[in-house]
């Protein structure tokens, strides 16, 4: 016999497998370990092992089996940590990783191996039984949710390992495991059978992607932030994804390990008291992050562990950024030479324009004012009117042209029509998940909600500043301050590349005759609010000389009027659509 | 268990019902949700708005305050049998568990975390939003369930199903403004619409 085929490979950095082998999760945990940044121990059993576990009858053939426990060896080896082993436990990880990720495919199981043995030893090591009977229940969960697929309620703290797993059993008629390896093999299966799950297949008949091929799996070692004094957990952005400053910003936990960071279970300090306690970790955790924004030549968003000093990092991605944010950097992006114009062009989008060109309230104007109303701001944004309770007559005034601000107890579906009508809404009870919350935000209405029992109607009648952003409302009309393009030093610079770079002539003004699309056409569907591409495409076609219309920032405006040939836009502001026609106008 | 079976209710009393969960619509829209004869429901408005019940102009109609009026003193009659029904009411605590899960959904599809504080969602990362219609697909699998259950007890109920499908249909075709879009026929809107249809046929109050 010749050389044994490789059918896992270990991450360790000496080679960068094509994402189409090794899928998304590997290929990052690969690069990172190629830049010399150090992350947990990890193997990835490729894509092209998922249609030979299907071919061979959903099973992981025993050359396979084999090959997996010695990926296991390298990483406990790496760890100096045993599957099983109560005095030094290793847990992994289990992910799935398809070359292009889809709906359907299986969720990653955290914390694989804990056993009740486990867990006594977890609770012995971190000094903390709490935190191993909850790390063990939330395993079970996991476990039971995603690999045995039990319909269960969204995990709560306080239920006990052996409560999860009987409800599990009762649910699925399966038991969880008890053996790390069985826990393995299992999930492992999982994550390939996910491959042909309903709705994985479902994905790929929309998309038109070919089932042939697969998703490989990674595991990972866990690595702990609550050994002791020197360890802990983060997430460090490489600039403020609020403002955009370019100031590393982010969350320290002490003691912290993995889901504390969301959980809020823990005390959350900023980055500077890592760099007290831990300098060298600090000055390592910047550096590291710095390759990464260079690398991918964007802001990061990095989450790490510290375990007993030794730092880990365990994701790397595009930091999600406020709209102001996301001006500021493809800015200065382009100034210190990351990016070109034309990729800082491609960063920002006309919604984000706009949302930065909404009125304000300037600090000072509501320094000393006191708000009438204090709720949840559940969409973002300042409108003023006069707040009326019922939506028939929101929906009956604003059609002669009044600016109302519906306030209500509560909002039901039925007053949606007053919703649209209005330029805001007031709720007394809600959170910001609540009906009210979700349509505001789907219509781009400022909106408070849960301002407490009784207090909407208390404003009816009355002149209105709603502030959707701070959760305020106050009485009268404040002044607003505006932002303008050409004085602002991060929008003019973006204005002066999209002039240069869109495929058609947007101005904000002309001389001449301009026709007006939204008169000659009904190029909005008036029921669905949805834009009629046909009767657009047709006015398009027979206007000769300057178009307006506010359809043309949608997608579908956009690329009717580049397909149109129409040479000259009049819009005002120019930037939002410009920035549309460019990135439509892409590939 | 005994249940009111739709057929024995009104046709009169459906589509006053039907237009009240929908709040302004035609006969068309109203008789696609009760599954009923677009020119019947038609007929029905007609009398109910020489009645005082609905009113309307080209087309839309809405509940007049009047036609509120009777349907709140109709409900807990029409509905006597199914109030006391468990599986129905079961199925409604089941599905306020779904709601909960469906509206955090929502606001995590139009907003998106940045260092510690919630934005506008730009749809610029596939992955966020790709993982927000995989638990939009979960969800969904158990509104099957919930909604199954409701419509064993109610057949009625079995259109929002085919409606919640046809929405995450289109999610999934790449329309992403059926998740929460507000004049179409969205998963957030049809899911609403049948909130709103138990919430009365139950005589609950909303929560939020």
């Amino acid at each position: 016999m010749s050389h044994p085929e490789q059918r896992i490979i270990v991450l360790d950095g000496t080679d960068v497998p094509d994402r189409d082998i090794i899928g998304g999760k590997a290929w990052s945990i690969a690069r990172m370990t190629k830049l010399g940044l150090r992350v947990p121990p990890a193997f990835v059993i490729p894509i092209s092992e998922c249609a030979r576990y299907h071919e061979n009858s959903r099973t992981l053939d025993d050359d396979l089996w084999n090959q997996i426990m010695s990926g296991v060896t390298s990483i406990e080896q790496a760890t100096g940590r045993v599957m099983g082993d109560p005095e030094a436990p290793l847990l992994v990880s289990v992910r799935s990783g398809a070359a292009v990720s889809m709906p359907g495919m299986m969720d990653t199981v955290l914390n694989l191996g804990i056993t009740d043995e486990v867990e006594s030893g977890l609770a012995a090591i971190t000094a903390d039984a709490g935190y191993a009977r909850d790390t063990h229940a939330r395993f079970c969960h996991t476990y039971g949710d995603i690999v045995l697929k039990a319909d269960l309620d969204p995990y709560v703290c306080g239920p006990s390992p052996l409560e999860v797993r009987d409800l599990v059993a009762a649910d699925v008629g399966r038991s969880i495991p008890e053996n790390p390896y069985d826990q393995l093999r299992q999930a492992i299966c999982a994550v390939f059978d996910s491959w042909e799950s309903a709705r994985a297949k479902s994905y790929r008949r929309h998309w038109g992607i070919s089932d042939v091929g697969g998703t490989a799996v990674t595991i990972q070692a866990m690595v702990f932030g609550n050994l002791g004094d020197e360890s802990g957990t983060g997430v460090l952005f490489t600039r403020n994804p609020l403002t955009g400053e370019s100031v590393p910003y982010g969350e320290w936990l002490p003691g912290g390990q993995g889901d504390d960071v969301v959980g809020g279970t823990h005390a959350v300090k900023d980055l500077t008291e890592l760099a007290r306690t831990m300098p060298n970790v600090h000055s390592e955790l910047l550096e590291w992050a710095g390759i990464l924004e260079n690398e991918h030549a964007d802001v990061q968003d990095v989450e790490f562990t510290v375990e007993k000093g030794v730092l880990y990092l365990l994701q790397t991605r595009g930091a999600k950024r406020s709209p102001e944010a996301a001006v500021q950097i493809a800015i200065d992006l382009v100034q210190e030479g990351l990016i070109t114009a034309e990729i800082a062009l491609s960063r920002v989008t006309p919604e984000q324009i706009r949302s930065v060109l909404l009125p304000y309230l300037a600090e000072q104007t509501v320094a000393n004012v006191t708000p009438i109303a204090l709720g949840e701001p559940a969409c973002p944004g300042v409108a003023q009117g006069i707040g009326v309770v019922d939506p028939d007559e929101v929906e009956s005034r604003a059609v002669a042209g009044e600016n109302l601000v519906l306030v209500r107890p509560t909002t039901s579906p039925n007053d949606v029509h007053g919703m649209i009508a209005a330029v805001a809404v007031v709720t007394d009870l809600g959170g910001s998940t609540s009906h009210a919350a979700v349509v505001t935000r789907a219509l781009g209405r400022p909106s408070v909600v849960g301002v407490g029992d009784g207090v909407a109607e208390g404003l009816a009648g009355k002149e209105l500043t709603v502030d959707g952003g701070s959760g305020r409302v106050y009485a009268g009309y404040l002044p607003l301050e505006s932002t303008r393009i050409d004085d602002h030093p991060a929008l003019a610079p973006l204005a002066a590349w999209a002039s240069e770079h869109c495929p058609v002539q947007v101005v904000p003004h002309t001389e001449g005759e301009v026709v007006d699309l939204d008169s000659v056409a009904q190029v909005l569907d008036p029921q669905t609010g949805r834009v009629d591409a046909q009767a657009l495409m047709e006015a398009l076609s027979q206007a000769s000389g300057p178009v307006r219309s506010s359809v043309l920032e949608s997608a579908e405006g956009a690329s009717a009027l580049l397909e149109s040939g129409v040479t000259v836009v009049v819009a005002d502001p120019a930037l939002p659509l410009q920035l549309r026609l460019i990135q439509s106008d892409r590939p | 268990m005994p249940t009111v079976s739709e057929q024995e209710l009104s046709l009169d009393f459906l589509a006053v019902h039907g237009l009240a969960v929908r709040k302004a619509a035609g006969p068309g829209a109203v008789a696609d949700l009760l599954n009923a004869d677009e020119t019947a429901v038609a007929a029905i408005f007609d009398a109910a708005m020489a009645e005082g019940k609905i009113a309307g102009a080209k087309g839309i109609f809405m509940v007049a305050p009047a036609g509120q009026a009777w349907l709140a003193d109709q409900y807990p009659v029409v509905y006597a049998t199914a109030r006391e029904d468990g599986e129905l009411t079961a199925a409604y605590e089941r599905f306020e568990r779904v709601n909960t899960q469906l509206l955090a959904l929502f606001t995590d599809w139009q907003t998106m975390p940045a260092g510690g504080q919630r934005v506008p969602n730009d749809h610029s990362d596939p992955d966020y939003d790709r993982v927000i219609i995989d638990r939009l697909g979960d969800l969904h699998e158990r509104a099957e369930r919930v909604v199954g259950s409701c419509s064993a007890a109610q057949p009625r109920l079995g259109r929002y199903l085919e409606r919640l499908e046809a929405a995450y249909d289109k999610v999934l075709a790449g329309d992403t403004d059926y998740v929460s879009g507000v004049r179409i026929d969205s998963y957030h809107t049809v899911w609403f619409e049948l909130h709103e249809d138990l919430l009365r046929m139950l005589g609950r109050q909303r929560q939020e």
